[in-house]
């Protein structure tokens, strides 16, 4: 019996999907790479994930699970013909525990939704990616995806107090739970972040944030860049860790403006979005505090969204930065590295000396509070040459950022996109470890293979485990 | 023969044997993790079973180990790099928590580690997952561990992490240490996130924790006793007013933490948040002291008047809920078990285990289910 027979005698052919035509929506994520997707399908429960994994490992094909789709690393993408299993349907809000504020969901559900649906409770979710409203959190489990509020709240690794998952042999078990501090080993830990590697996440625990009584935004303009990145380590130098801390260079405040209107001032060489949440009283101090720190460093105008509706809209701009690019090329390619942030104003003035020495249209709107860069890089990619010389201008700043004490992603996650330069950041025997922590979970490489660690990450790789039975 | 060669390797790193340790046939001190890794290589080579010891404050939890040697951590105490306006620390793992504290104070921050550490070593509470009071508003001492260097049990040096405030390159090795009870090896090194302190810090004495619990905003604690209900507020003069408005009760400047309980045996009850109220009502019934962290989850007990069938059916009721009933120490005649029953990814875990330390010398068995 052929895989897809099987999968379909388990699942019902209306939820298995293997014609070319069917595939080609998930065959690539929101990022810049494609692969190969042989079989598709759409479980709706934690038994049909398990029986789905079981029938692969019969069939010795790898397996991928995917959200939405909206990742940017390719951690989605099959590097070889693959079962894709798709979690989309399985988008339940299981349970709500008001006094201890958690909540299980399917790892389908949408953030925004979730978020949505426990705010009569005075509660949201945390970490809120861009694209918030399209993406899973079971995708954000999988990336430990971050968002501009994960400044004062972490990303999502510390919203996460447990994980139902399936196990590369098709076993269920529960990692952590409602109790502080589970006993034995942290695998919850381990495997939020682990981009499907691990085992796939079929029931996730998530902590609920209290709404704050009181929010302040502020939009802060400078005419340099240096500036703005300077008034970013000056307040957390002086102690205000700020709800969040956005930066938006002037060309992607021109872009983003064209497209929502928001009333951003597109004359500023940069433009900071601080937010400030907690009590009256704390709000108001912290904003002054903000305001004042910005004008030292040679601020030109400090705002107040004066309501929710105008705090509303500067969000919006924020977060549909990366729709406003879509005006300005065909294409686009968005970065993500993090520094620390004493260092930013030194990477920043690099970052932007090697998209001139590219003549590359580069636009930046990022995580400034924690150091996350995401340089964007506009471009056509038929035009010839134009998708090498992008990829070449993206490793010149990922070094710079590492040289710069840096790494290679604060959250979208290692995929396939930094896969081979883990080597920039990590030693032999560190990737070594790591390879030997993912055979813990999956011997025979059966989950999400060919990501997250380069080939030759085994000390063994290239020694006796590739050497033919007779020869050993 | 085998003892020569060691006291040969361990040479210039002995050091006397350690008060209220095992016994084990050298105790040693390395200066440095490539030291340390070298002893572990030796020890994984000759299957001897290896102790961890930082000030002896923990060595009470989990399941006894029988060392041919110890490592102690008391010559890798240096701070290495304070980055205050980044907001982190890299520490060797046998810095005092009271020490690097204060330190931290200088400069108005604080790595929230636990408030009343003793003699505590920063190592020995992060392999023991332990966190402070504070995790209420902070989140516990696992999310604030952004880099780990670790001499693996097969006397590997690695590292994880880094020392960046966000950052999801590879697997999180840094969280996986927190907690590991020296089931991967040593831990030689940690970069930790700090927050800055606030201003001012008040208490506030209230009727009912839970009721408090609902109406605060992010407090930094709640804290329910045999005497009182303590809600910890921190931030400016005018929040912390605004608070005391929201919550009620009676307001005194200042933190005063919890004493440690004194009794000979002491439990760590952990349960879902909500159930806090539920087991209170229990302890109260059995006459025993308590402290218990609304909205965290955590019960601390002294246990010295509660007979074990009650800890058995405490237990029982924890483990239903996805809990559990930890042993913080008791006196070996009472045999009790130190986690109760093992988790059920307990196959995964050894495992993971075994993927840093493959001959099983890194204070083996000491977590549950022989891990």
């Amino acid at each position: 019996m052929s895989l897809v027979v099987e999968l379909e005698a388990t699942l019902g052919p209306d939820r298995v999907r293997s014609r070319p035509l069917e595939l080609l929506v998930y065959n690539k994520d929101a990022g810049v790479t494609t692969g190969e997707v042989s079989v598709a399908v759409l479980p709706e429960t934690t038994q049909e994930v398990a029986a789905c994994v079981r029938a692969a490992r019969r069939h010795k094909t790898p397996v991928v699970a995917r959200g939405a789709g909206t990742g940017l690393a390719g951690g989605a993408v099959p590097t070889e013909p693959a079962l894709l299993v798709v979690l989309t349907r399985m988008n339940e809000l299981w349970e709500i525990d008001r006094l201890a504020r958690t909540a299980w969901v399917g790892p389908g559900l949408l953030n925004l939704d979730l978020s949505r649906q426990v705010d009569h409770l005075g509660l949201h979710y945390a970490p809120d990616p861009s694209s918030q409203a399209a993406c899973t959190i079971g995708g954000n489990v999988g990336t430990n995806a971050g968002g501009p509020h994960c400044l004062a709240e972490g990303t999502t690794v510390a919203h996460i107090l447990g994980v139902e998952m399936v196990t590369a042999d098709g076993d269920v078990v529960v990692l952590g739970g409602q109790a502080p501090d589970p006993i034995g080993l942290d695998l919850r830990g381990v495997v939020v972040g682990s981009e499907g590697t691990l085992g796939i996440v079929t029931k996730v625990l998530v902590k609920l944030t209290q709404n704050p009584p009181a929010v302040r935004t502020l939009l802060i303009t400078f005419d340099t860049i240096q500036a703005a990145a300077a008034t970013v380590s000056a307040t957390i130098a002086f102690g205000i860790v700020p709800a969040a801390l956005e930066m938006m260079d002037q060309p992607m405040v021109i872009a983003v403006e064209s497209f929502t209107h928001g009333g951003l001032p597109v004359d500023a060489a940069a433009v900071l979005i601080a937010e400030v949440v907690g009590l009256d009283a704390g709000v108001i101090a912290e904003a002054e505090t903000i305001a004042r720190i910005a004008g030292e460093q040679g601020a030109t105008s400090v705002k107040v969204a004066a309501d929710e509706a105008e705090r509303a809209l500067l969000w919006k701009a924020r977060k549909n930065a990366f729709g406003a690019v879509a005006q300005a090329a065909p294409d686009y390619y968005l970065h993500d590295t993090v520094v620390p942030r004493t260092r930013l104003v030194e990477v920043m003035t690099k970052i932007y000396e090697i998209g001139d020495r590219y003549g590359i249209k580069m636009l930046n709107v990022f995580h400034a509070g924690d150091g996350n860069l995401h340089p964007l890089v506009a471009y056509d990619a038929q035009e010839p040459g134009k998708v090498e010389q992008v990829k070449a201008a993206a490793e010149e700043m990922v070094r710079v950022s590492v040289a710069a004490g840096g790494s290679l992603t604060g959250e979208h996650g290692v995929g396939l996109e930094k896969r081979d330069l883990m080597g920039l950041v990590f030693d032999p025997i560190d990737l070594d470890a790591q390879a030997r922590l993912r055979d813990a979970f999956d011997p025979d490489g059966l989950l999400n293979p060919g990501k997250v660690l380069p080939r030759g990450s085994r000390c063994f790789d290239y020694g006796i485990a590739d050497l033919p039975e007779e020869v050993r | 023969m085998l003892k020569s060669e060691l006291a040969r390797l361990a040479k210039g790193l002995l050091a006397d044997p350690i008060p209220g340790a095992p016994a084990a046939e050298f105790t040693i001190a390395p200066p440095t993790q490539e030291e340390a890794a070298k002893v572990l290589r030796f020890a994984s080579d000759h299957r001897l079973q290896v102790l961890f010891w930082g000030a002896g404050s923990h060595q009470s939890m989990g399941h006894k180990v029988t060392p041919d040697l110890i490592i102690s951590t008391f010559r890798l105490d240096q701070v290495i790099d304070w980055q205050a306006e980044d907001l982190t620390i890299v520490v060797q793992p046998g810095v005092l928590v009271a020490d690097l504290e204060a330190q931290l104070q200088q400069r108005d921050q604080t790595a929230v580690l636990p408030e009343t550490p003793g003699a505590a070593t920063v190592g020995g509470t992060i392999a023991a997952g332990l966190s402070g009071w504070r995790r209420l508003r902070y989140g516990p001492t696992r999310d604030r561990m952004l880099e780990v260097k670790l001499a693996t049990g097969d006397g590997r040096l690695v590292r994880g992490g880094g020392r960046l405030v966000k950052n999801v390159t590879g697997y999180d090795l840094p969280r996986l240490a927190t907690g590991s009870f020296g089931a991967l090896g040593l831990i030689t090194e940690v970069c930790l996130k700090l927050w800055p302190l606030a201003v001012e810090r008040a208490m506030l004495t209230v009727d009912d924790a839970d009721a408090a619990f609902a109406a605060a905003y992010r407090p930094y604690a709640v804290i329910e006793s045999n005497e009182s209900s303590v809600v910890y507020l921190a931030g400016s003069a005018e929040e912390i007013a605004a608070q005391a408005d929201r919550i009620g009760g009676d307001l005194v400047s200042g933190h005063r933490w919890p004493d440690p309980i004194p009794a000979r045996t002491e439990m760590i009850l952990r349960a879902p948040a909500s159930a806090v109220g539920l087991f209170v009502g229990v302890l109260r019934g059995l006459d025993v002291s308590f402290q218990a962290a609304h909205g965290v989850g955590e019960i601390r007990f002294g246990a010295d008047e509660a007979a074990t069938e009650e800890i058995g059916s405490l237990r029982t009721t924890a483990e239903s809920m996805g809990g559990a009933l930890v042993v913080g120490r008791a006196p070996e005649e009472l045999a009790i078990d130190p986690w109760g029953t093992p988790p059920g990814s307990i196959e995964l875990q050894r495992r993971v285990k075994a993927a840093f330390d493959p001959i099983g010398i890194a204070n083996p068995g000491r977590l549950p289910g022989g891990v």
